[in-house]
């Protein structure tokens, strides 16, 4: 049995060793070859073909910084992830895309959102068509509480979109097919949107979004109040509709971003630590700090 | 500190990981004796030895199915992603080419039994040459390997995998040197086959041994460096 | 190391130590407030027993039956059967005719003006009444039911002492008999008093209605409704929804909840120096009462609707800004709906209130001695609660039922506007 003592023997000095290697902090295991302290966004924030353009935006909240000098290219036909702490502002920097932050008091936003050749940041831009082309999900399902038929007409109605009754039927019904909503509430139109299920209220707040056609639909943490069942379904809608829209989802799940973005975002503290393709940020990532986040190691 | 396998908020991940990198440790440890064993059952005709090894062999195999279970279960528990992810990714080839290692033990050391157990005939010390040679450059290979897997040293590994491969260059120069046995006496073709064979094996322990060194490669830097012709250091 | 050390107390222990304890002021707490709602309803039930035991008998009234000759001869000599010659003609010598024609042995004028006194002044009104709409009843004869004078009302309905002594009471004990005789023959008794609800005030208790005032306190609430409602939504939806925040509007939101606590009469007075001292609006007129009302409504329908609006979620205003509504479509569409229910109660609250308040009305005259009933805002009018004053002020004891009644009248018109809104409400709910 000398072999066994050799086993044992080998286990033994290896442990040793280890702890000497831990206590010189050699062992290194980590891609991330950028230290915690730095602040400057790594990665490639830009893509050629952008939608949008955000340059150096800062966001204040009266006397709080809350986004610091974000430059970031939301690209076409894409799904971009914004993940991070709590108060990192990436819900923050999402409601700038659609000037959601104007209704919030004593906000500011400073910086250059451009859109159509279009600074969307400036005061004169009127936000009513920006809206418009700039849709939004929120976190919680929020359908109006009408029927399921009035929560889908309100934005064509308003918008004008539909010359006449039959038209917009043909909206609302198209909308709730590409909501994958059509065959669930086919047969309730005229019932509460607010009767469906948690899961169903959301995709028909997308359904809403869509009805207005939008270019950008953002989305502020759509499944964090539904179960999987009904955050796959809408994970998969998101991955249809990413064919015709540009799509920026904030999200605290990290396996969802994974899931579904093509790119991903981190924020950290009202900065934007690092930008890169999914697969890059899963993997490798470069930013310890990004690291630390997605391997749950967080503090 | 969080450059190590621990550091996670829900400390049991460290706990699972860190007990799947002791058992693959514990399981290099067993398939680096077995090699061991192998090639002195080969030199000096240890033919209990075999025995052993088959032994070992069951708990070598025993060990890659709990490696392999833990794995499946921080895969699913855990969602693993980043460094994580490719620490399990590495672990679980690495389960696979440790294995491997084992086997090739085995064969090195059922092929001495076949060589020695012909009444008598044993070959000359001439024809196991290259084996001992071999073996040994093996040995240190694998040891270094292990080592590497143990540390997780990036620079030790980098170093090894730009080395010069010898247990190839040793495998050509044996099999030049072998066929001037054969043209010498045909009678040796039946141990040169043998020999030839045990060779073949530590050639591939060899290769085996170098690719746990890709393996924690990957798992440190995110690099993919298998099939590519070297590292830059 | 010490085994004398006693062992941690478990948690579960500790709680149930507590538990009596915490379960006896549980009760203690609960018995409180049993109480209390007790106390609360005994009261409430106190009132309404002495309201409505004191002033259910005005619904009813004594009438006597009299055989009424209509004498062509004594209306209408020269037959003109003219509007001016029926309404100005002496109907309550009709009256006195078939008085005396049921007491034939009558004679003395002192005894005469007796008898003549049973039957209210209001008989020869409700003569004229039935000759001017029907000049055909010129010299036939009927059977009338008259009301009865309201002390003698009020001795049938046991309110004089029969047997005190004759000089305290208001009737005579000749009356008195009488009254006993028209009894035994079937000739008196107590009918539906119709004339309460139809008539405006009157000195003569019998005759006073509470319709006037009733007239009048609509009026003057749907005064106070269409200023005070529409405009206490639009400011509540102004300062609420638009407004931006600076020191300005606080400032005025502030002074909008101090006018909530201000003293009603105030308002009283700022309606009569400007409404009718500066601006000349006429006096006693629901239309000003409606205007000083409505400022008093003001602050609570804005408080409340403000209250109502800050309820809405905020995702329903961000899911319709986020489809691209503006603000005002935003607050149109999605915001005021969800609020009008609250909106409504705010607003019957304070409808609620204006409709018993007296103090702002005194100032401004509509406090007066109003006979005829209102037929719109510009009349002079006054309200039930200032009926009510007015009445429990008079000294003829058959006005202490009729305060009562009234009461019992402005109770149920605040019923029904809360039913009202109620079933408002529940309308606006039910489009959730």
């Amino acid at each position: 049995m000398a072999n066994t003592v050799n086993m044992s023997q080998y286990n033994e000095q290896a442990e040793r060793r280890k702890q000497e290697r831990r206590k010189q902090g050699k062992m290194r295991l980590s891609t991330a070859t950028v230290t915690r302290d730095n602040r400057e966004t790594i990665g490639n924030v830009t893509v050629p073909d952008y939608r949008i353009r955000c340059t150096d935006i800062n966001v204040f909240y009266g006397d709080k910084h809350a986004i610091r000098n974000i430059t970031l290219d939301i690209g076409r036909h894409e799904i971009i992830a914004m993940i991070g702490p709590s108060g990192c502002g990436k819900s923050t920097f999402l409601r700038c895309l659609n000037r959601m932050n104007d209704t919030i008091e004593n906000c500011r936003v400073t910086g250059k959102i451009m859109m159509d050749n279009q600074d969307i940041n400036d005061k004169s831009i009127d936000v009513v068509p920006l809206r418009a082309k700039v849709g939004m999900v929120f976190q919680k399902p929020n359908p109006f509480p009408k029927s399921v038929y009035e929560n889908i007409a309100f934005g064509p109605r308003i918008h004008g979109l539909a010359k006449d009754k039959v038209e917009l039927d043909e909206i609302v019904v198209t909308s709730l097919k590409r909501a994958g909503l059509w065959e669930e509430v086919k047969d309730r139109l005229d019932q509460p949107g607010t009767s469906l299920s948690g899961g169903q209220q959301q995709r028909l707040c997308i359904a809403r979004t869509i009805a207005v056609n939008p270019e950008v639909i953002l989305m502020d943490e759509p499944c964090s109040a539904l179960d999987p069942i009904a955050t796959t379904k809408i994970e998969e809608l998101m991955d249809q509709l990413c064919a015709d829209y540009s799509i920026v989802i904030v999200t605290h799940s990290m396996q969802q971003a994974a899931r579904v973005s093509h790119r991903t975002a981190y924020f950290h503290l009202g900065d934007l630590i690092e930008v890169g393709a999914t697969e890059q940020i899963f993997t490798k990532p470069v930013h310890q700090l990004t690291e630390d986040y997605i391997t749950g190691r967080f503090g | 500190m969080s450059t190590r396998l621990e550091g996670h908020t829900f400390r049991r991940f460290d706990g699972e990981l860190y007990h799947l990198h002791t058992e693959i440790l514990q399981m290099a440890g067993l398939v680096y004796e077995q090699v061991q064993m192998a090639l002195e059952s080969f030199q000096q005709q240890k033919l209990d030895s075999i025995r052993v090894i088959n032994e070992r062999e069951a708990q070598v195999d025993a060990l890659e199915k709990s490696i392999d279970s833990v794995i499946t279960e921080v895969l699913a528990k855990r969602g693993p992603v980043a460094r994580d992810l490719r620490t399990i990714m590495a672990f679980s080839k690495a389960v696979t080419d440790l294995e491997r290692l084992g086997d090739e033990a085995a064969k090195i050391a059922y092929i001495a039994a076949t060589m020695y157990n012909n009444d008598g005939n044993n070959p000359s010390n001439y024809l196991l040459r290259d084996v001992g040679i071999m073996g040994k450059l093996a040995c240190v290979l694998l040891k270094e390997a292990i080592e590497i897997l143990d540390m997780l040293d990036l620079e030790r590994a980098e170093k090894l995998l730009n080395s010069h491969d010898d247990i190839e260059e040793e495998f050509q120069a044996g099999l030049r040197r072998l066929a001037t046995y054969v043209l010498e006496d045909a009678r040796n073709v039946g141990h040169i086959i043998n020999v030839v064979l045990a060779m073949k094996s530590l050639v591939r322990i060899g290769e085996h041994a170098r690719n746990l060194v890709e393996y924690v490669v990957y798992m440190v830097s995110g690099e993919d460096i298998r099939h590519t012709e070297s590292v830059q250091a | 190391m010490n085994e004398l050390v006693p062992p941690k107390p478990k948690t579960i222990d500790l709680v149930n130590a507590s538990l009596a304890k915490r379960r006896a002021s549980e009760r203690l707490f609960r018995g409180i407030g049993l109480i209390s709602i007790m106390m609360a309803l005994m009261f409430l039930f106190m009132l309404f027993y002495s309201i409505v035991s004191k002033g259910y008998t005005a619904f009813r009234q004594t009438h006597i039956q009299l055989e009424v000759n209509f004498d062509q001869q004594l209306l209408d000599p020269a037959a003109t059967r003219h509007h001016d010659v029926l309404s100005s003609a002496d109907y309550s010598s009709l009256v006195k005719a078939s008085l005396s024609k049921l007491f034939p042995d009558v004679t003395s004028r002192n005894e005469k003006r007796q008898l003549h006194g049973l039957v209210s002044a209001g008989a020869a009104y409700q003569l004229r009444d039935m000759v001017m709409a029907d000049p055909a009843l010129l010299g036939q004869t009927l059977q009338l039911w008259v009301p009865a004078d309201d002390d003698v009302d009020m001795l049938i309905k046991g309110h004089i002492d029969r047997d005190g002594p004759e000089t305290e009471r208001r009737l005579r004990d000749v009356q008195i008999a009488w009254l006993d005789q028209l009894a035994a023959q079937e000739k008196l008794s107590l009918k539906f008093n119709m004339l309460f609800f139809a008539n405006g005030d009157s000195r003569e208790p019998e005759l006073a209605g509470i319709w006037g005032a009733l007239m009048g306190s609509i009026y003057t609430l749907l005064v106070t409704l269409l200023l005070s409602f529409p405009m206490g939504v639009a400011t509540a939806v102004y300062l609420e929804e638009f407004a931006p925040k600076s020191k300005w509007v606080d400032l005025i939101e502030v002074n909008i909840n101090n006018l909530a606590a201000v003293p009603s009469i105030i308002f009283g007075l700022l309606g009569l120096a400007v409404f009718i001292n500066f601006m000349s609006f006429p006096r006693s007129a629901p239309l000003v009462g409606g205007l000083v009302l409505a400022f008093m409504t003001l602050p609570t329908i804005i408080i409340a609707s403000r209250g109502a609006l800050k309820s809405v979620p905020p995702s329903i205003r961000e899911a319709a800004l986020g489809v691209g509504a503006s603000k005002m479509q935003t607050v149109y569409f999605h915001v005021l709906p969800l609020a009008t229910p609250g909106m409504l109660t705010g607003t019957i609250i304070g409808m609620a209130r204006a409709l018993g308040e007296t103090a702002p009305l005194l100032m401004i005259g509509m406090v007066a001695f109003i006979v005829d009933i209102p037929s719109d805002i510009f009349d002079p009018a006054t309200a039930l609660p200032v009926q009510i004053y007015l009445w429990a002020d008079s000294p003829e004891r058959a006005f202490v039922e009729r305060t009562s009644a009234a009461i019992i009248v402005l109770l149920g018109f605040l019923f029904v506007m809360n039913a009202l809104a109620i079933i408002l409400r529940k309308k606006f709910e039910r489009r959730w």
